[in-house]
């Protein structure tokens, strides 16, 4: 999860490093930091920096670091033999790390010798039962087969043992959703829910994961879920706005009015106006669009 | 009705469908194809635009509704429908037509009896990259008798055609130029919405 701040300040040192302004390595730490995916980018100024004998010198113990991050973007790019390269150099520093073991795995993944990159993998997970990077390879190796099934049987697994792994429920909810079971991906959400109660996003996702399974009681959880996220970003999330909306209309079309609670609630209005409000300052050209669907909604008059 | 239906793709819903795909390499992504029938000839469909829609899940209906209620809104005043789907798998290798993408499908059938499902092939793309192929980076899919989607054009038959014949060369003029950077899908728009999905500035 990257932040919109934190996103701005990585496009920025990114056009900086490209347009040659400096602060490659500053660029590199916050990729890490933000654990994002620019390998094309952290591929050319990474390989720029280490092909430079005085540049890597200067960068200390942390030299290894970058040897692993460009090893894992010239993966991503399918540059293998950079990888390789990189790798060679870890492993002869490292003899026998676990962790360099990981990344020949990778390298065998790359090349998409699956059946190689398996055995390494339970070779290195007899002696390291627990390390949780090496069961989350494996879910990817799955996945990237195509074999979703597998994918699936292996989260669950992992997540039985490493119950508070907030990210592996989400790729789990997500796996689910995408395979259109939903009741099994809102079972995730509720998961997220309780172990972090204050995060949004888990709030909006589990009521577009209701919403999408429909029904009275459903939608109207859903229009909870999407009230909470408002509450919770102070009205700024513009698909929680538009949630509430959809909601309501929704429950009126299954109740026909009959529901008296629904008619008397001011949320889908106050829900409207925000977003009126919102495309007025930062979208005009679309509020036309907008005031019309709303009208047509009976939300607003 | 599938066999006799043909489809005609304009270059600017087809450089867009590409790039919006360049720019999420590693997600699926999808939009709405909006057209309308031939007037001289009611047996052809013309495309004439794509609206990009996702680069995440496409199984959750809540952003997906708005869609298409804002633009069969936007473009029903110029008499266009929303007259198919399209589609790029999450992974290179994968060129099957997902569950989701078929049930959206269905969903766009209703209202457009010809709706067609274009399907992003990779391989083909690939090889335009290369300056190999000639062919549209697409495969098209529409629904036959028997209610299920098939890809089109297996036969030999050539129901997908493209409007102007250059769109591949300024495709790959754009691609060069990484103009992908700058399509904005109506996921961008829901997260930011002073960012317009309907990308007026990408080709000027």
């Amino acid at each position: 999860m990257v932040g919109a701040a934190e996103e701005a300040q990585l496009n920025r040192l990114e056009s900086q490093v490209d347009n040659g302004g400096g602060g490659a390595w500053e660029y590199l730490c916050l990729v890490r930091k933000l654990k994002a995916r620019r390998s094309e980018k952290v591929l050319k100024h990474g390989l720029s920096i280490l092909n430079d004998p005085k540049a890597r010198s200067r960068l200390g113990g942390e030299e290894w670091t970058l040897y692993e991050q460009v090893a894992i973007a010239a993966m991503d790019c399918q540059r293998l033999d950079v990888a390789k390269d990189c790798i060679a150099t870890l492993s002869k520093k490292f003899t026998g790390s676990l962790r360099v073991g990981r990344l020949e795995a990778m390298l065998l993944e790359a090349k998409g010798a699956w059946a190689d990159a398996e055995k390494a993998y339970a070779r290195l997970l007899e002696d390291n039962p627990l390390d949780q990077a090496m069961h989350k390879r494996k879910v990817a190796m799955a996945k990237a087969q195509g074999n979703i099934s597998a994918a699936v049987d292996f989260l669950n697994k992992y997540l039985e043992i490493f119950m508070a792994d907030q990210d592996a429920w989400r790729e789990l909810a997500e796996i689910y959703v995408s395979l259109q079971m939903y009741k099994q991906a809102a079972f995730c959400y509720e998961e997220l829910i309780l172990s972090q109660p204050t995060v949004p996003l888990y709030h909006l996702a589990y009521a577009e994961v209701l919403y999408t399974m429909g029904g009275l009681e459903n939608l109207q959880a859903a229009k909870k879920y999407y009230a909470s996220t408002i509450n919770l970003t102070g009205g700024k999330n513009t698909r929680a706005l538009y949630g509430v909306c959809l909601c309501s209309v929704a429950i009126n079309q299954l109740t026909k009015g009959r529901n008296k609670e629904e008619e008397s609630s001011e949320l889908q209005s106050l829900a409207a106006e925000a977003l009126l409000k919102d495309y007025k300052h930062r979208a005009p050209e679309k509020l036309p669009l907008l005031s019309t669907m709303l009208k047509n909604m009976k939300l607003i008059s | 009705m599938g066999a006799e239906c043909r489809y005609e793709v304009a270059q600017a819903a087809y450089i867009k469908l590409v790039l919006h795909a360049l720019k999420h390499r590693c997600s699926p992504v999808s939009g709405l194809l909006v057209g309308r029938l031939s007037d001289d000839d009611a047996s052809t469909v013309q495309i004439g635009d794509a609206i990009p829609l996702t680069h995440s899940q496409i199984g959750l209906l809540p952003s997906l509704e708005l869609a298409l209620i804002q633009v069969e809104e936007r473009f029903g005043a110029q008499g266009l429908n929303v007259v198919g789907y399209y589609h790029a798998n999450e992974r290179y290798d994968d060129a099957e037509l997902g569950n989701a993408a078929k049930k959206i499908g269905d969903h766009i059938f209703r209202y457009f009896p010809r709706a067609a499902l274009l399907l992003l092939d990779n391989k083909r793309l690939e090889e335009l990259l290369k300056g190999k192929g000639r062919d549209l980076a697409l495969q098209l899919h529409t629904r036959d008798l028997s209610k299920s989607w098939r890809q089109a054009g297996l036969d030999g038959g050539n129901q997908l055609t493209i409007k102007e014949p250059s769109a591949n060369v300024l495709l790959l003029d754009y691609i060069s130029s990484e103009k992908w950077q700058d399509i904005v899908d109506f996921d961008d728009h829901l997260d930011d919405i002073s960012k317009d999905w309907l990308n007026p500035d990408l080709f000027k």
